[in-house]
């Protein structure tokens, strides 16, 4: 069916690269923007861990930080973006203190990105086959010819019969255009490959499609995959774990059946509440009072007190410390302080998401 | 409950304008079947969602109602009312009081160079009801605080970008409010707004039926938001309605192959439980475009239970009990649905031939005519649904 393409890292691994290392560490993560109103603490110390074959997903509302975090890891920020603090290990390699030069050897070769609009991310004047042998010829060095034939199988691996890599970007329907988008992601068999709301324009069926296409491709070639979405729905049908941000820090990461099943962090919680469900009973969906904090002055504390149905007097004050449970499920929350073993230690006024506030 | 809104076998087809050579030699073009004859109606207070993808005409047919775009055939009835025929701004002032629309996207709806007041009041000015300033005024303020502005004075004199995608929406829906309607058609109302917000929306929405009694067409390509919203749902596909039925009943017992498989792709925040696969039926390539709308049931070509009759005959809506019809000859004479082929593993392979056309990529499978071999329930090993 298929033509096999290069398979699952074949090919070396960058030269510093410490071979016992795990794939990608991130570690207290802070990126700011500079705006003439104030710095941006877009994504304030944020840490995760992604293992090979693994696909993380990054949930929160817009303003969160996730695409900001996603952004960091291969530094496509917007200029006036920086990264302040924190590291990025990837095979055990820094990718923060890297120059902009060294950074684009990582760039395609080990992390690449799908990005939401594949119409903006296709150059219009160029037929589909070219731009994906372009990565090919730039960073594996292979001739033109050779690049074209790679292309071509790899159209055909995502779903794109290989005639059609003649065609312009406009020639083909949204789903065609991000299959294409993924296809040119893989282009240089990267380690990793990220993916930024990759199904938010597309119809339902046609992200069925895109989704499947994506959990086939990391079976088949053993990709690692870092999902940002809004859309929790997508992280509970593609990904091992789930990390959800809130106002540019990690509120509960862990397992995604863990997670979803027991979701700890009250915001987790009304999230979850938040989101209709045809599998479960239809209720009146829940409310999050308020909107996220302004970033420019964040309130100290808890970043979601002042939203929270929980919220004690201390979670103004202090910043909540990350406590990492048995069943692998990191929270930053009051209510779970060390010991607590995954029990909050008050009991909630009222049941979260029954019904209506 | 009466019918406040009747759609009668109504139609939208556009023409495809050539260019000059096409105009020199005469020849047409065809048409674009957006909305190909649906009978539809809504009882006063109901909400009726009106699903389906992009193309499938339900944007289309919401213009239709609110007179923004003309149809080719059928008839429009309002509160008895024959309008159809109602075109022509003055012809129009009562019908648009009635009936108002709420768009998709907040930023482009508002006029940025706009206060908040201004643009809730311009339905007000063109109709010139208010009897003096301080009547506009308090019309404003009572619109903008039942979209739950409150308190209003603290956002009527803003211009659209000093509010929040939420709050923006809110001044649309009270920009909707303000003439009191009795219709509001909402087109995808809250596609562009987060979780948290999406839902304080659609519970305002809701209350606001409550308290005026207010009715609606909800247009989106959500199954599950129609599913907590509606009390109706009305699946369109390629302009048919495909399946029509009381939310709960729709969504629990799909009569209808495309329903079907649309619902078990539905998102949802239950992660598979190991090992189990999740049984999604993904259908297989995308909506045709509605110039080429495939002859017999429209859905044939991605049905994964088409037969001989489907390729020839277009089924109507049968009545499945229940206030539930659904378009499918497997359905007629109130059979039941017979289980749809799981997706497992593979996704469709399922691509654009070079007409641009839809179609799936089987491989004719020894012993299968001709016929039976372009669609996948012929060809299961190779098909697009497995």
């Amino acid at each position: 069916m298929t033509a096999p393409v290069a398979p699952a890292r074949a090919r070396k691994l960058p030269k510093q690269a410490d071979p016992a290392a795990p794939l990608l560490v991130v570690e207290g993560l802070k990126t700011y923007f500079s705006l003439e109103s104030g710095v941006v603490h877009a994504v304030d110390g944020v840490s995760f861990r992604l293992d090979h074959g693994e696909a993380l997903g990054i949930a929160g509302e817009s303003g969160c930080g996730k695409t900001t975090t996603a952004l960091s890891l291969i530094r496509l920020l917007p200029s006036n973006g920086r990264i302040e603090a924190g590291s990025i290990r990837l095979y055990g390699i820094d990718l923060v203190p890297k120059s902009a030069e060294a950074l684009r050897r990582y760039r395609w070769r080990e992390i690449s990105i799908v990005f939401q609009g594949a119409m903006n991310a296709l150059n219009p004047v160029h037929r589909l086959r070219d731009q994906i042998a372009e990565p090919i010829v730039e960073r594996l060095g292979l001739d033109l010819r050779e690049a074209r034939k790679r292309a071509s199988d790899l159209l055909e691996l995502v779903g794109i019969p290989r005639k059609r890599g003649n065609a312009y970007p406009h020639e083909l329907s949204g789903g065609m255009r991000q299959r294409a988008m993924i296809a040119m992601a893989l282009a240089c068999d990267p380690a990793i490959v990220i993916g930024d709301e990759p199904t938010t324009a597309l119809d339902v069926m046609v992200q069925a499609q895109i989704l499947e296409l994506l959990e086939r491709l990391r079976a088949q070639l053993g990709l690692s995959l870092i999902l940002i979405t809004h859309d929790l729905s997508v992280i509970a049908e593609t990904c091992d774990r789930v990390l959800i941000m809130y106002a540019g820090m990690v509120a509960e990461e862990g397992p995604v059946r863990e997670v979803f099943a027991r979701p700890r962090h009250p915001y987790t919680q009304k999230l979850l509440a938040a989101f209709p469900n045809i599998q479960a009973d239809r209720r009146t969906l829940d409310v999050i009072p308020g909107s996220p904090p302004d970033l420019r002055h964040p309130p100290p504390g808890c970043r979601f007190a002042p939203r929270c149905p929980f919220a004690m007097p201390v979670c103004t004050e202090v910043v909540p410390p990350e406590v990492t449970f048995a069943d692998g499920v990191r929270v930053a929350c009051h209510l779970y302080p060390e010991g607590s073993a995954g029990t909050p230690i008050t009991v909630p006024p009222e049941p979260i998401g029954a019904g209506r506030s | 409950m009466t019918d406040l809104l009747r759609l009668e076998n109504l139609s939208v087809h556009f023409p495809i304008r050539g260019g000059l050579l096409d105009a020199i030699l005469r020849r047409g073009r065809g048409v674009i079947r957006a909305v190909d004859g649906i009978d539809l109606s809504i009882r006063r207070g109901e909400v009726l969602a009106l699903v389906g993808e992009s193309g499938s005409g339900k944007t289309t047919t919401g213009r239709v109602v609110v007179k923004l775009t003309r149809q080719t055939g059928g008839r429009v009835l309002f509160d008895g009312e024959d309008v159809t025929g109602l075109w022509g701004v003055r012809a129009l002032r009562t019908y648009r009081r009635r009936v108002q629309i709420i768009f998709q996207d907040p930023y482009e709806t508002l006029n940025p160079k706009q206060t908040i007041r201004d643009f809730v009041a311009e339905p007000i000015d063109v109709n010139g009801i208010a009897a003096s300033p301080a009547d506009r005024e308090q019309r404003v303020t009572r619109a903008l605080e039942s979209a739950g502005l409150r308190p209003a004075a603290d956002f009527a004199g803003r211009y659209p970008h000093e509010l929040s995608g939420g709050q923006r929406q809110r001044v649309v829906i009270a920009g909707a409010l303000v003439m009191d309607p009795e219709l509001v058609v909402a087109d995808e109302p809250v596609s562009m707004l987060d979780v948290s917000i999406r839902t304080e929306l659609l519970r305002l929405m809701l209350d606001l039926r409550e308290e005026r009694g207010l009715t609606y067409l909800f247009i989106t390509h959500d199954l599950s938001l129609a599913w907590v919203l509606a009390d109706r749902i009305a699946v369109m596909y390629l302009g048919k309605i495909m399946e029509i039925g009381p939310a709960e009943q729709v969504i629990r017992d799909p009569h209808n192959p495309y329903t079907k498989a649309l619902v078990s792709v539905a998102p949802t925040t239950t992660p598979p439980s190991p090992g189990a696969r999740p049984k999604r039926t993904i259908l297989a390539g995308e909506t045709p475009d509605a110039a080429h709308i495939p002859a017999g049931c429209r859905f044939n070509p991605r049905c994964p239970l088409v037969f001989d009759r489907c390729l020839v005959e277009e089924p109507p809506l049968f009545d499945v009990g229940g206030g539930q019809s659904a378009a499918c000859w497997l359905v007629e004479g109130g059979r039941s649905l017979p289980m749809l082929p799981v997706t497992v593993g593979v996704p469709p392979a399922v691509i654009e031939d070079q007409e641009g056309q839809t179609s799936s990529l089987t491989t004719t499978s020894p012993g299968s005519n001709t016929l039976k071999s372009a669609h996948p329930i012929a060809a299961p090993t190779n098909g697009a649904v497995r």
